[in-house]
């Protein structure tokens, strides 16, 4: 056996050992200096506290010491301990209706994932449409668009994921040197990553949004104005997004025959379509419908807990399935950052952020929709999307009061943005597989993803200023 | 005792010109050739918690993934080991091929002292810009300050 002295300075061993231990400690004395700091004037106690628990959120949401859930779980904790919100209050936020519709599309999700009927969804168009190398390229492009307008994109990355590994593998393509490998690994993350945001389902992010809105102003967002507001976005950055990879890395295979019988065959071990498969499709058909034609009415999470209720009464799913495909700490995650937004808001931090810090940089509705828009798509390039939110909402909601423009539309601002995380890996899952199955560098994501990055911000803001007002949707109240 | 040469694969594929190398100088020093593959699990790991902690999506779709994954390191071992087999076989040197899973420096040290490995083949990738270099050091430099052998580092094109 051998032993090996490690020969770096004793105060840098010391410093990396500690490393985790100093950062909390550093944390928690930033914290509690803002609490016990004088009030500044024109803030009350409750806000600064409020700002205090943002502060230590937003170090832990954006350095991931702790899982995002778990810093949810530590604004639940703080903002009643120190008397921001009353507990009756915190714990009545957390069981908002945008947490449950959240958990009712992601269990809904679970079941259609665990039915196979997506990927059965999805074998059937590759398999139909795939039969050149460009058209493949397009079929999984757009089928991971429009599946993700219905469930999860990340629930839609994964699944499509194996298939698109399992094509290049066929294909003999190499690892980081073929061009068509790094343009199906692409188009499964961007494709995701631009259908998420076209409708409620992509993400949590726009409910979590609309939950922070609802409880800080009393308005909202109906599914189908948000989907309509949207849609041209989402159209203009496919086409740019195809247009842009295809120039990027020119299509380098002559065909796609040995793809088309990795397809048939995972296809032929599916068999025939079976009556659970149907039954989530008809159910998820029908909730879909519902959320957009009846959402208003009844309410979104009403209807996605109606959804869940019928999977279990037509024993379509069991609850051990459920488990499997749900991941719970998002109600924690989305919880939290709910009771933090309005414990911003109801303190009155918010506004006084807007007076005092930030309000002097903004004069017109237009430039605070265009610089929260771009605070919005650059930040989620580094952190979780629904960071983003809970960071930047509760700000923009105050600033919204102050130049009287509608809130809704700022909501817009950072939710659809904070969904186009184009440019690394650790912005959204669909880019990290698509890394870390070597076809794709970071190199090429991180350029063609800026690009990306600058286009959507400049669609996006142009949707808002030339349709939005064909929409009925304008900047002020 | 017969010497030992060890080439480590790259994930991202050696170059030919890498195999060709070691094996050319196996057979001028009458050495077997060890070609070492490395899985480096925590790539998988990684991908499982970005999707449970990012994506909050449920541990079934999670480990799937870090599975294909898996496969997928493990196909391609096969396929860089196949390769090397061939040259040594062309060069008409021993061959030894090895796939062991785990953090790569710790692995590719230990097989050096297990198989008392007389001298390494390391690939390096495309120099870094000079004030990258200075904030991290290189997997292979790492190595080559560790390893109690001969080191030679193919850089690649």
């Amino acid at each position: 056996m051998t032993i090996e002295i490690d020969r770096r300075p004793l105060w840098l061993l010391l410093l990396i050992r500690a490393g985790r231990p100093i950062f909390f400690l550093a944390v928690t004395a930033l914290f509690l200096y803002l609490v016990a700091m004088p009030t500044p004037a024109g803030l009350s106690v409750a806000g600064q506290r409020a700002i205090a628990v943002f502060l230590v959120c937003l170090v832990f949401w954006v350095s991931g010491v702790v899982p995002l859930s778990v810093t949810g779980i530590l604004a639940m904790v703080l903002v009643p301990l120190l008397g921001v919100l009353s507990k009756k209050d915190t714990y009545a936020i957390f069981g908002n209706e945008a947490v449950f519709f959240i958990l009712g599309a992601f269990i809904l999700a679970g079941a259609v994932m665990h039915s196979g009927l997506s990927g059965r969804i999805a074998l059937n168009i590759m398999s139909k449409f795939g039969s050149s190398p460009k058209r493949l390229l397009l079929s999984i492009f757009i089928l991971a668009g429009v599946l993700s307008f219905f469930m999860s994109e990340h629930a839609v990355a994964a699944m499509l994921f194996p298939i698109v590994l399992e094509i290049s593998k066929a294909l003999g393509l190499r690892p980081g040197k073929s061009n068509y490998a790094k343009l199906l690994f692409f188009a499964l993350a961007w494709g995701c990553v631009i259908g998420g945001v076209a409708t409620f389902l992509g993400g949590a992010r726009v409910p979590l949004a609309i939950g922070i809105l609802k409880e800080t102003t009393g308005r909202s967002i109906e599914f189908m104005d948000y989907t309509i507001a949207v849609f041209p976005l989402v159209v203009i950055m496919m086409c740019a997004g195809y247009f842009l990879l295809t120039r990027f890395f020119p299509i380098d295979v002559a065909g796609v025959e040995n793809a088309r019988g990795v397809l048939e065959k995972r296809l032929k071990n599916l068999g025939k379509i079976n009556f659970d498969e149907y039954a989530v499709g008809v159910l998820l058909l029908v909730t879909v419908l519902a959320w957009m034609f009846l959402g208003r009415s009844l309410g979104l999470a009403t209807i996605a807990l109606s959804a869940v209720v019928a999977l279990f009464v037509l024993k379509l799913v069991s609850w051990k399935d459920i488990e499997e495909y749900v991941n719970w700490g998002v109600i924690l995650m989305y919880g939290g950052a709910i009771i933090l937004g309005t414990a911003l808001e109801r303190s009155g931090a918010a506004q006084w952020i807007v007076h005092t810090v930030i309000g002097k940089w903004f004069t017109t509705p237009a430039s605070v929709f265009a610089a929260l828009s771009l605070m919005s798509i650059l930040l989620t390039e580094a952190i979780s999307n629904a960071a983003v939110i809970a960071i930047l909402l509760p700000v923009s909601v105050g600033i919204a009061g102050k130049l009287s423009i509608d809130p809704s539309i700022l909501t817009y601002a950072i939710a659809v943005p904070a969904g186009l995380a184009f440019m690394f890996p650790m912005s959204t899952p669909a880019n990290a597989i698509a890394v870390s199955s070597n076809y794709v560098s970071v190199k090429d994501m991180a350029i063609g993803g800026f690009i990306m990055c600058i286009a959507a911000w400049v669609v996006f803001n142009l949707c808002a200023y030339f349709y939005w007002p064909l929409v009925g949707i304008g900047y002020t109240r | 005792m017969n010497k030992k040469i060890l080439l480590v694969l790259s994930g991202s594929g050696t170059p030919d010109e890498a195999i060709t190398h070691a094996a050319g100088r196996a057979k001028k020093e009458g050495a077997t050739l060890v070609a070492l593959y490395v899985l480096e699990s925590a790539q998988s790991k990684e991908a499982f918690e970005t999707f449970t902690d990012i994506g909050f999506i449920g541990d079934k779709p999670s480990s799937d993934i870090s599975e294909s994954l898996m496969r997928e390191y493990r196909q391609r071992g096969y396929e860089e080991l196949g390769r090397v087999q061939i040259k040594a076989m062309e060069a008409g040197v021993n061959f030894e091929p090895l796939m062991e899973e785990g953090e790569f420096i710790s692995i590719v040290l230990d097989v050096i002292d297990r198989l008392d490995i007389g001298a390494v083949v390391l690939i390096k990738p495309k120099e870094k810009a000079s004030f990258m270099k200075y904030f991290s050091k290189s997997i292979v430099d790492t190595i080559k300050e560790r390893a109690k052998c001969d080191v030679e580092i193919f850089v690649e094109k």
